[in-house]
């Protein structure tokens, strides 16, 4: 069972900069080869400023700008081989192009234990929010993980 | 405030109809490697993903597939259909485990048109599952469409 007194709680605020190389590697490995992913020319041909964000890059700002958040939840009480991911969701606010600096905030916004018959459950949601250089909110990701008991 | 970019055009607005079917999209079978792969694209090294061991010790039948990949196989289906600088937001909750060799169809309906924000939006509902018709995750998404009359 998690601390559920660290409802609320924000972990340190972590900086990630976005990579043309990383979406790259990300629509590779999803097997997205539409080039506006792969090339900044293929981009602007079509008509995009730059190599554009793939829809779930912010993945890799949530483990790649984090690389404590593992231990985060760890740190709540949370054994990372009993996750499951329960649910994602993605805000998009603004522009997000390769060259921006985004700094990330997550919030443990919601935590609780359920019992039932096949034990009890841990349901955990955090959101992280992100804002660039320029301080303005781009995006905002909210997780729902399920820890097993 | 919207500040969000216009979107270079793969869809318009008035084109668009509440039931319109999105355009299927059918994913190569999951392989180990291509786990592995999404492992260190994400940054997610979970050994969940990536080890046999770990899987079957934890008595799930072996390497289970990050939902994140799931997901962006969905997000492949939308950027396909709007584009990616198009998407507004994104959600999805997970029903169901993706294993090795699985072949996973993404697919979706568009559920309602409106204007937020000074834009002409769509919003809809998606799905992926496997060969077997079981459902791995449901979801729902919001876009930004341009207009025909204002791209002239």
């Amino acid at each position: 069972m998690f601390d559920t007194s660290k409802v609320g709680h924000s972990f340190p605020p972590f900086t990630i900069e976005v990579e043309r190389c990383k979406i790259h590697e990300l629509a590779l490995a999803i097997g997205d080869d539409n080039p506006i992913y792969h090339s900044r020319e293929a981009a602007q041909a079509a008509g995009y400023a730059d190599v554009p964000l793939f829809p779930t890059a912010p993945t890799m700002f949530t483990f790649w700008g984090n690389t404590k958040f593992v231990s985060n939840l760890v740190n709540l009480g949370v054994n990372p081989m009993a996750i499951l991911h329960g649910e994602e969701e993605f805000e998009y606010l603004a522009p997000i192009n390769p060259g921006d600096t985004l700094t990330g905030m997550t919030t443990l916004v919601d935590g609780k234990t359920r019992k039932g018959h096949a034990g009890s459950m841990d349901i955990l949601k955090l959101e992280t929010r992100y804002t660039n250089q320029h301080d303005q909110a781009v995006l905002v990701a909210r997780t729902v993980v399920i820890v097993r008991g | 405030m919207t500040t969000n970019a216009q979107v270079p055009t793969k869809v318009y607005f008035e084109d668009v109809q509440v039931g319109d079917a999105i355009p299927r999209l059918i994913k190569s079978s999951v392989t180990h490697l291509q786990l592995v792969r999404y492992a260190g694209a994400s940054g997610d090294f979970n050994p969940l993903h990536t080890d046999p061991k770990i899987g079957e010790m934890l008595g799930i039948g072996g390497i289970i597939t990050h939902g994140m990949l799931i997901m962006g196989f969905v997000g492949q289906m939308l950027s396909d259909y709007v584009g990616p600088t198009a998407l507004r937001k994104f959600d999805v909750r997970f029903k169901g485990m993706t294993h090795l060799d699985d072949v996973i169809t993404c697919t979706g309906t568009i559920t309602e048109k409106f204007e937020a924000d000074g834009e002409a939006r769509i919003s809809g509902r998606v799905k992926a599952a496997d060969q077997n018709g079981d459902v791995k995750l449901i979801g729902t998404f919001v876009a930004a469409l341009p207009r025909r009359n204002a791209a002239q």
